[in-house]
């Protein structure tokens, strides 16, 4: 590499070391007044780059007072003089110094065994002996290393004589320094000099300018033709930017719009809160039938109420469940109940918009999809929601048979889930005759249920006005709104976590349809 | 919808079936599916939720069965009746019906008793509501002296009821045993309860409570069985008789009928033979499926589906569905079997070839650009449920507004439906102070709110909110500004009073002179509650006023 731009900590501490024959760490930091930190850097990019070489490099040893040192400073005595002192003035028993809670117990009995092997102490613990009334090696330690330390002094290992130095050492355990009592350190200090290469890079640098940001003045002045660009580190992590950005779930559903626009349907919308009218009696599900019950729903409180449906498509839903009407069937055959049909429900199926789509006087030819809200009586977890999207909607045209229906859910098997593979089987739905239920095997989900759909019966459409015939279907999203954006629970669907939020990934042009 | 457990090898003994890995396959034609098998234990889910005949082991066997072997003869070779049940007066109101049948055949054995008891159990729930519109009793034949007699008596009237040790009085019955319990309240109501009893009066029964220790104690022996359903439902009584009578006829037994007599005078002999006629022009069966199935094809497809007695004549057919079944309301329903009995996956699929327009609607249109302004501008989108509670909107947020309540919520976490979408916004803030700041968040979301008529209507709401440090009333005016220039809407504010925000930071929006939402800079009494730590400003407007 031939490069010889210089980073302005190294030119700094080239600058300083061009000046002498070498320096060590500690006279480079006084005089380029460089931090530590950034010095050490510095010096560390200059001897990888060959510009400065090492000459010296010495190792020192700090005493410092450990845990069980600051203890004994600040007591002002060390458990071994304290226990001498205790004899010297008439304490005979390890017994009764114990009593003395200056120290730990342990702490006396160490200390009676340490003074005893030092020959300080004689006799036995119940009759202990003065050896040496001036506390030998003890004494010289407090006086020679504590005092310094109080006093705020530093002290080298190396500075101190043999035996003090020996008794430093056997105090300062390499691990465990928790518990100890003095603490040595170790300390490197390097002597650099700059080399050859290093006063070429120099001589180089001082001729042009290294220019950092780019300014406007920097431009303005065309002080750039002079200078060289320091060279930046590109390969590191980019810094973070949090954007705004659209919800995944709504990408998600965006695309299942888009989609079905792209199929030629045109949207319905619809309330949230329902007479059971359009939820359940306009799609001929009878009042107390078992049936009911599959949609079990949420009721709204007294005094709540939606528009009532015109008289006459009343009248003629009310009929139809009692005798069928003019459908050419005999309906349920039980007393409709006015009363009933007007509670106020949430929306248990997404078919309530298809129900006020037919008797809105729809196009005919006529396709119609919605992406609704729906609230089904469950309790809450992984797989379930207070409310969540379903995609229903129907296709209306004379001429519109069972075979449509098929090519119609073939068409979302391959467009919507990107079927590998998809099939037929037949279903129970209250409103649709013939029914069935779509089959796909998906590429990572395996086979499952993607989707219901039908004609609707006559006793559905007639009433509502509509005299041809009705595809209506029916599509669950939540697997794969979950697949594209790789979750498991469908709770975090609508996560109140916004930094689990900032954490997915949102690639709408990749969550459905066939594979390119 | 239903399940069923069976024994698996009795299910594929009555079905004639020797390959239980087919089992999935051959359920489909009746909306049926494999739920689980663990060893000779068998789960099915039955999605047809007005085929109650398909609840029971024998139902669904006799599905599989007449699918590879053709209709079958249920219910054809019964003599006239020889007994009677007499219904006293009295059951008017109380528990009027009854249906009842004589099955003689071979003893029971384990599994055919299991699957009558779980038959029983299934339909009693289900078609019966917990046994109010209808109740089923099984008994041994032998001993009971008939007539039967179906009277209404006194609460203290005693017997002794099976899995008891002791006679009791009826009111004791109820207090005392755990059916009792279970099914006290549908008598609760009544001076005189429903009672069994035969021409000696020996208790059968206390219906729909408990049969009697002893007739009323049916063993895997048993092979002579006397059976009454009685119930609020005729119609529900009678076909949860007859569907009893087809399955204990499947299992060997010969049924006879029995006679009721009501005390107006009307006899009604049971199991009653439904026999629905249903009648399809050729040409209607074309137009709804597509395909041209040849009328001779008629009967054997027919066949598969258990019809029986099918005729084409006249560009017509017509078939008598089997005894055990009601559902065919239209010959759209006779279509239907057609069609499954044809294969599903036999069918060419078509794709509708008619021209049509697709087009989003005016609402997410709108929405789409409005949150394209606000991405621009910064700001995150945030997606929660409707569903929330009083304690999140009323207490916490401080919203001026009741929210709707529900009538029947699960858990008092979501029992009212959102009327304002800034209470999402601030749960959000108070779960992700870890998150880096500052938080410019929107949501766009369906509320529920009242006119002043007391009608429930659903609005788009956009809710923006602003926390962090200096996230102030200003941070939030500018978001809303850049909004209404970017729609080239006239912004004027109003202040207000509002007891979410601070006193002199909050105004009432008006774009184009309508009063449409509220900004402000949220007060520290609703941030401590819900724990907020940084300051949050924000607005909610009604979408549609920015459509300009």
């Amino acid at each position: 590499m031939t490069d010889t731009d210089l980073h302005p900590l190294e030119l700094a501490l080239l600058r300083w070391l061009s000046g002498r024959e070498q320096s060590s760490d500690t006279e480079s930091i006084q005089g380029t007044g460089l931090d530590e930190g950034s010095y050490r850097r510095a010096a560390q990019w200059l001897l990888a780059r060959g510009f400065a070489g090492t000459t010296l490099s010495e190792s020192t040893y700090r005493v410092l007072p450990g845990p069980q040192g600051m203890d004994f400073l600040s007591k002002g005595n060390t458990p071994e003089l304290a226990l001498l002192d205790s004899v010297n003035n008439g304490v005979h028993s390890l017994q009764q110094i114990q009593e003395d809670v200056r120290f730990d117990k342990g702490q006396w009995g160490s200390a009676f065994g340490a003074l005893v092997r030092e020959r300080v102490l004689g006799g036995t613990p119940s009759e202990i002996q003065v050896v040496d009334r001036t506390g030998g090696v003890f004494r010289e330690v407090w006086d020679g290393i504590y005092k310094s330390m109080r006093d705020g002094r530093e002290i080298w290992l190396d500075c101190l004589d043999a035996r003090l130095r020996e008794f430093v050492l056997s105090r300062a355990p390499k691990r465990g320094k928790t518990g100890a009592e003095f603490i040595v350190e170790e300390r490197t200090e390097a002597t650099l000099a700059i080399t050859d290469e290093g006063r070429k890079a120099l001589s180089l640098a001082g001729e042009r300018k290294t220019i950092g940001a780019l300014t406007r003045e920097i431009l303005a002045s065309e002080e750039w033709r002079n200078g060289t660009f320091r060279r930046y580190q590109v390969d590191i992590p980019p810094a973070r930017i949090h954007a705004g950005r659209l919800h995944p779930y709504g990408c998600f559903l965006d695309r299942v719009r888009a989609k079905f626009t792209a199929m030629g349907f045109e949207e319905m919308t619809g309330p949230l809160a329902e007479s059971e009218f359009w939820n359940n009696d306009a799609l001929f599900m009878p009042q107390f039938h078992a049936a009911r019950d599959i949609h079990d729903a949420y009721y709204l409180e007294e005094g709540a109420s939606v528009e009532a449906p015109e008289p006459g498509v009343f009248e003629r839903v009310a009929r139809v469940h009692r005798d069928g009407g003019d459908t050419g069937g005999r309906g349920w055959e039980y007393d409709f109940s006015p009363e009933k049909t007007l509670s106020t429900v949430l929306r248990s199926q997404g078919t309530a918009l298809s129900a006020r789509a037919l008797a809105a006087n729809p196009n005919i030819p006529g396709k119609y999809f919605g992406i609704a809200k729906c609230f089904r009586y469950d309790q809450v977890d992984a797989t379930h929601l207070p409310d969540f999207y379903q995609v229903e909607g129907i296709v209306l045209g004379s001429g519109i048979n069972f075979r449509h229906l098929l090519g119609l859910l073939k068409l979302f098997a391959e467009e919507i889930a990107g079927a590998e593979s998809y099939r037929y089987v037949p279903a129970y739905f209250p409103f649709t005759e013939p029914s069935v239920e779509l089959h796909v095997k998906h590429s990572v989900l395996g086979w499952f249920e993607m989707g219901g759909a039908g004609l609707f019966r006559e006793e559905v459409t007639k009433p509502l006005g509509v005299n041809v015939p009705v595809i209506a279907w029916g599509l669950g999203l939540d697997r794969m709104a979950l697949l594209a954006m790789g979750l498991s629970d469908i709770r975090d669907l609508v996560t109140p976590d916004l930094a689990r939020l900032r954490g997915m990934t949102v690639k709408p042009d990749g969550l459905l349809g066939r594979k390119v | 919808m239903p399940k069923i457990e069976a024994s698996l090898s009795d299910l594929l003994r009555l079905a004639l079936i020797d390959d239980p890995e087919s089992l999935a396959e051959r359920l489909e034609p009746l909306k049926a599916e494999l739920d689980g098998m663990d060893g000779d234990t068998v789960k099915i889910e039955l999605n047809d939720t007005n085929r109650p005949d398909l609840w029971t082991v024998e139902g669904v066997a006799r599905g599989l069965r007449c699918w590879e072997h053709g209709a079958g003869r249920n219910l054809e070779s019964m003599p006239g009746p020889t007994r009677e049940i007499l219904v006293h007066k009295g059951l008017e109101g109380v528990r009027p019906f009854i249906a009842s049948f004589v099955g003689r055949g071979p003893a029971l054995g384990e599994k055919g008793l299991a699957a009558l008891v779980g038959a029983q159990e299934k339909l009693c729930a289900t078609m019966g509501r917990e046994r109010r519109t209808a109740a089923v009793g099984f008994y041994r034949l032998k001993g009971i002296e008939f007539p039967v007699h179906y009277r209404a008596v006194p609460p203290g009237t005693s017997f002794r009821a099976l899995g008891t040790d002791r006679e009791m009085t009826l009111e004791e019955v109820l207090a005392n045993t755990e059916a009792g319990m279970k099914y006290a309240g549908l008598l609760k109501d009544f001076e005189a309860w429903p009672f069994l009893v035969d021409d000696r009066g020996t208790p059968l029964s206390f219906p729909p409570v408990l049969n009697s220790e002893g007739t009323g104690r049916v063993a895997p022996e048993d092979g002579d069985l006397f059976c009454e359903v009685t119930g609020t439902d005729l119609h529900t009584v009678q076909l949860l008789a007859t569907i009893l009578a087809c399955d204990l006829e499947d299992r060997g037994a010969s049924i006879e009928p029995v006679r009721v007599l009501y005390p107006g005078g009307n006899a009604v002999v049971t199991p009653v033979i439904h026999a629905d006629t249903l009648t399809a022009g050729l040409g209607s069966i074309t137009e709804i499926t597509g395909l041209s199935i040849p009328g001779s094809d008629l009967p054997g497809l027919l066949g598969k589906m258990d019809y029986r007695r099918v005729t084409v004549d006249g560009g017509k057919v017509t078939a008598v569905m089997p005894p055990y079944r009601r559902d065919g309301i239209h010959p759209r329903d006779l279509v239907e079997d057609i069609t499954i009995a044809y294969g599903l996956n036999r069918i060419e699929p078509l794709l509708p070839g008619d021209y049509t327009l697709g087009r989003a609607s005016a609402d997410s249109m709108l929405a789409s650009s409005v949150k394209l302004l606000l991405v621009g501008a910064g700001c995150e989108e945030i997606i929660r449920p409707v569903l929330t509670s009083a304690q999140k909107i009323t207490e916490q947020t401080l919203t001026p507004e009741k929210p709707v309540s529900i009538l029947n919520p699960m858990t008092a976490e979501y029992s009212v439906v959102g009327n304002t979408v800034l209470p999402c916004l601030l749960e959000v803030e108070s779960v992700s102070g870890h998150a880096a700041f500052p938080h410019r968040l929107f949501t766009v979301g369906e509320v529920l709110v009242r006119t002043p008529e007391n009608r429930l209507q659903t609005r788009w709401d956009l809710g923006v909110a602003t926390a962090g440090a200096g996230m102030d009333f200003g941070s939030a005016h500018s978001l809303l500004g850049l909004l209404a220039h970017g729609r080239g809407l006239e912004l004027k504010l109003a202040a207000c009073d509002d007891s979410r925000f601070i006193p002199g930071r909050c105004a009432r929006v008006f774009l184009e002179g309508i009063d449409s939402g509220v900004v402000g800079e949220f007060h520290p009494q609703v941030l401590t509650a819900w724990g907020i730590p940084v300051p949050v400003s924000g607005f909610e407007v009604n979408l549609e006023a920015l459509r300009g």
